[in-house]
């Protein structure tokens, strides 16, 4: 096939090569559309859950992360054995395990928030969704709760504050993240993770 | 903030910033306009097309395989969108329109012949076949190759060697007429 590019096409090329003009309004109607169509907070903490992603760990740490993982699950266990005191001691000042019903734990969580209109609690157990799961506010208001009975295992979850600040419970370990995630609390309900 | 890669952009709007965005589009609207305009001739629905293909890149920026392609991600969608701005405008057979607003900055040194020269580019353009026009563009404007081309179409290279080649053999046709007019 012979070279296409000869004089003719040269000029073409270098006329079709220069710069073009856009409306100076285009970048805002492009980001107000980008804004419309942005998916809410909780679709992307879904994401962040339900999305594969690759990771790389050297065998050292695989082994380290394999003990870690097995120090915590005993722990945990621990402080859930009948007799630890109320066995609340080691969650999160903002969770506390208020008594067992059926195979569940009734979980009671927990936020202060003086200044707050609505708080909720979002989580994979009520598929971070805000509009599920309210907190109600003491009579004096500031100090938020509710009752949750969950299944044993480990739960994320995170606090919603007026419907659109995601807080991690502000005394709870949290989940490990990366670029794409946000930072969200854990609680291990029962003696033994599943 | 331009300095920041596509792949950190792409991370930071995936975790909820969609201002980074912005960084994005800034980065690519020049380049991706100019296709755009010399696809579809018009500035209006160049932006058209162009806003749409950034749009559903943000919808769907968590299914972008490889954040720092970006761009070539980007492109496709655009390249898509201006196909689909092509049938769309065939139907309702509307004239092919010279992008007035590039015409209107033609160089100040000889502005009637530039003017002149640039309206029977676009005018030779706009009677090539949409697949050898977008074909031409690929390879010769947006530099891309065959290889890059090929992914970004689905067409095979030896397809797209013909297009390129047809078309060129058209502009030589439809331009030497004008320069021996």
């Amino acid at each position: 096939m012979h070279d296409d590019h000869d004089e003719l096409i040269s000029r073409v090329v270098d006329e079709l090569r220069a710069p073009v003009a856009l409306d100076p309004a285009f970048d805002a109607r492009v980001m107000a559309a980008v804004r419309r169509a942005a998916p809410g907070r909780w679709r992307l903490a879904l994401r962040w859950w339900t999305e594969p992603r690759p990771f790389r760990l050297s065998p050292l740490t695989g082994l380290a992360s394999a003990a870690a993982l097995v120090g915590l699950v005993v722990l945990g266990a621990r402080a859930f054995e009948p007799g630890q005191a109320g066995g609340a001691a080691s969650t999160a000042p903002g969770v506390i395990v208020a008594s067992k019903e059926g195979g569940s734990e009734v979980v009671q969580f927990v936020l202060v928030a003086p200044q707050a209109s609505t708080v909720a609690v979002v989580g994979d157990f009520n598929d971070w969704d805000p509009d599920r799961t309210p907190l109600h506010a003491t009579a004096g208001g500031g100090v938020w709760s509710v009752n949750l009975p969950l299944r044993p295992g480990p739960h994320q979850y995170a606090f919603v504050v007026d419907g659109k600040d995601w807080r991690p419970d502000p005394g709870a370990p949290r989940a490990v993240t990366d670029d794409f995630g946000a930072p969200n609390s854990v609680i291990i309900v029962g003696g033994k993770s599943t | 903030m331009t300095d920041r890669s596509d792949a950190v952009l792409i991370s930071q709007v995936l975790n909820g910033n969609a201002d980074a965005y912005g960084a994005l589009v800034a980065r690519y609207r020049e380049r991706y306009a100019r296709f755009a305009v010399h696809m579809l001739g018009e500035r209006e629905d160049a932006e058209e097309a162009l806003q749409d293909a950034f749009v559903r890149a943000y919808r769907s920026l968590a299914q972008c395989a490889d954040p720092a392609r970006f761009d070539a991600w980007l492109f496709r969608i655009l390249a898509n969108r201006c196909r689909t701005a092509g049938a769309r405008r065939a139907r309702r057979s509307r004239t092919f329109v010279r992008d007035e607003v590039a015409l209107g900055e033609a160089s100040a040194e000889h502005p009637a012949e530039r003017r002149e020269w640039r309206e029977e580019i676009h005018r030779a353009l706009e009677r090539l076949e949409p697949d050898q026009r977008e074909a031409f563009l690929l390879k010769h404007v947006e530099d891309l190759s065959y290889e890059e081309m090929s992914a970004l179409t689905g067409a095979g290279i030896s397809a797209l060697k013909m297009r390129v080649k047809r078309a060129c053999e058209r502009l030589r046709t439809l331009l030497g007429e004008v320069q021996h007019a």
